[in-house]
């Protein structure tokens, strides 16, 4: 998935382009069929940017309604689909951020931790969750930058190139925000593993 | 590739090859066998942060949300359902006429003769001369038929 090479990225044919080109005509088929292609990879990025799964799905219906509105006119050659719709739910991400500077870390803990289950979980599943619940937390207190570099080449699995170029930085200035979130998160959830149990 | 730009390429991406820049992939590949215990100590401090975030699970897009996002594009089936209004309307509308003319017709049957007719259709009729020029009554007389004139003569 990664690559350094400008011209070889932009050059290989864009996987959605046709199925683009059904939703511009219209195609019922062609919808449904983005949709399924798309909207996990949408949940999954901005509930990983935004640490919230409402917000998230809020998030990918906005998307949804900027694809329909380009995918009549939409011209391959200029970008590919899927790193164009994540320019478009990434700034859908930092639109919510924003408007929640205020919040402190704690909330956006609290934002991430699943509701309880009332009749109460196996031991197993609950010890699963709380190991989840801790990587979503460290990650959720990651800077932002170094989230969004993370998730873009760790979960999205695009190119170093095309996660460059969303952000609007170097290869190496991302490879630097990479480095340092991975060094943070080990740290973190190490001293999590220590001081908390020996998962 | 150089020690410094392999550590820099795990620490960035982690221990998985996979992950590493395609174009860089095979040379930090080559030089992690010949560096195997260097190559090992960096990659297995990776490998354990790489465990820790392939735990990060998403729950896939519940179905109702799936739906939603369908049922709000605009699909072709949309302006097909108008087309089929319109023609739907125009063949209402056509039927209505047909019945219209229908029944025209057969009161002008079932009716006397020139009562059907309006005055200033019958002068209209009669001025452009045609074969329609007559009144009812005139095409239910014997003989009086334009054409069994000219053909008794």
């Amino acid at each position: 998935m990664q690559d350094r090479e400008a011209g070889k990225t932009l050059s290989e044919r864009d996987p959605d382009a046709d199925l683009v080109a059904r939703v511009g005509a219209r195609d019922p088929l062609a919808v449904r069929a983005l949709v399924a292609s798309k909207l996990p990879r949408l949940i999954a990025l901005a509930t990983r940017m935004l640490g919230d799964c409402n917000e998230a799905e809020d998030v990918a219906q906005e998307a949804f309604v900027r694809i329909w509105k380009q995918a009549p006119t939409w011209r391959t050659g200029e970008a590919k689909f899927d790193t164009w719709l994540h320019r478009v739910a990434l700034n859908l991400c930092y639109d919510r951020l924003r408007g929640r500077r205020e919040e402190t870390v704690d909330d956006l803990h609290a934002m991430t931790e699943p509701a309880p289950d009332p009749a109460g979980a196996p031991d197993q599943q609950l010890e699963a969750r709380t190991r989840d619940q801790r990587v979503r937390a460290a990650l959720a207190a990651l800077p932002v930058r170094q989230r969004e570099a993370l998730v873009l080449t760790y979960y999205q699995e695009l190119s170093n190139l095309e996660a460059a170029g969303l952000m609007g930085i170097s290869v190496d200035a991302l490879e630097s925000l990479l480095a340092r979130a991975r060094r943070t998160l080990r740290a973190q959830l190490a001293g999590d593993a220590t001081g908390k149990d020996s998962v | 590739m150089t020690p410094e730009r392999f550590h820099t390429i795990v620490a960035a991406y982690g221990a998985d090859p996979q992950r590493w820049p395609r174009d860089e992939r095979n040379d930090a590949l080559e030089w992690a066998r010949a560096h195997r215990a260097q190559a090992n100590a960096v990659l297995e401090e990776a490998l354990e942060l790489d465990s820790w975030l392939a735990r990060d699970m998403i729950a896939p897009p519940e179905r109702a949300l799936f739906e939603q996002i369908v049922a709000g594009a605009p699909v072709q089936g949309v302006v097909a359902k108008r087309r089929s209004y319109w023609w739907s309307g125009a063949a209402f509308a056509g039927v209505g006429l047909a019945g219209a003319l229908a029944g025209a017709l057969t009161m002008s049957l079932l009716m006397p003769g020139g009562t059907t007719s309006a005055p200033h259709e019958n002068s209209y009729l009669n001025t452009m001369n045609t074969s329609f020029g007559g009144s009812g009554s005139d095409w239910s007389e014997p003989g009086a038929v334009p054409g069994a004139e000219g053909s008794d003569e």
